[in-house]
């Protein structure tokens, strides 16, 4: 059955932003009691079509149109985007 | 742009030099030969077969370096000086080009509907965006404020 309850990082391999974005994706996860899922979404039909599912929320913590690195709380349906997240603002997001 | 000023967008055809413009009306003067009043309304089967193929293509990094820095003379906005990093955007759009058919922004991610996909290729309307207005950046960060 499928968890539908994760923490999910929605990044794309060339994109620049990601990848400065990525340690502190994964040093906020190792602090978590629950993983942060990584999605990489250019490359995989099966994770973009669940980031458009979820287009909405993450449109408006984008600035108006799709956009990574972006962070979606499936609990929550709360999502964070952009270069400038720090560790901080994803610990409280995921914790929230 | 919305959807509605996209669709009234046609196709016209100067008929001195055979220039092809797609927008809601001819330009008054053609950019080509000149001409006056010269754009005549044609439909797309035409449209496609007057664009000569001439198998040019603009799918290598320093081509897409050389259009950003044209496309930023002389602007509010210049390429960001950071190399590596618009070479990485660059093999991103490039990829995108192959692999979803056009230069979508690498750090964007299409929604699917063609029509507001079309607002996602690079070089993007930027000003528009929030981004742009407070950090003097557009969303990828290839073009920064002067």
């Amino acid at each position: 059955m499928a968890d539908n309850d994760r923490l999910i990082f929605f990044w794309g391999r060339e994109c620049p932003h990601c990848a400065k974005l990525h340690p502190t994706v994964t040093e906020a996860s190792s602090e978590l009691e629950k993983p942060i899922t990584e999605l990489e979404v250019w490359h995989s039909d099966e994770n973009a079509t669940l980031m458009r599912t979820y287009g909405d929320v993450l449109k408006k913590a984008c600035g108006g149109s799709l956009g990574v690195p972006a962070l979606y709380n499936e609990r929550t349906q709360k999502a964070l985007c952009g270069m400038r997240v720090t560790k901080e603002d994803i610990l409280k997001w995921a914790r929230e | 742009m919305t959807k509605e000023a996209h669709a009234r967008k046609k196709a016209w055809r100067c008929n001195v030099c055979n220039d092809i413009h797609y927008g809601i009306k001819g330009p008054e003067i053609c950019p080509t030969c000149g001409a006056r009043n010269a754009f005549a309304l044609i439909d797309h089967p035409e449209a496609m077969k007057v664009l000569i193929d001439r198998g040019e293509r603009l799918d290598q990094e320093d081509q897409l370096l050389d259009v950003w820095q044209r496309f930023a003379k002389d602007k509010p906005f210049r390429l960001n000086p950071d190399e590596p990093f618009v070479r990485q955007l660059a093999r991103g759009e490039i990829e995108n080009q192959k692999n979803h058919g056009l230069k979508y922004c690498p750090c964007r991610m299409t929604t699917g509907d063609y029509e507001d996909d079309l607002d996602l290729i690079c070089p993007c309307n930027f000003f528009i965006q929030p981004v742009y207005k407070e950090t003097g950046e557009c969303w990828c960060g290839l073009f920064v404020k002067r």
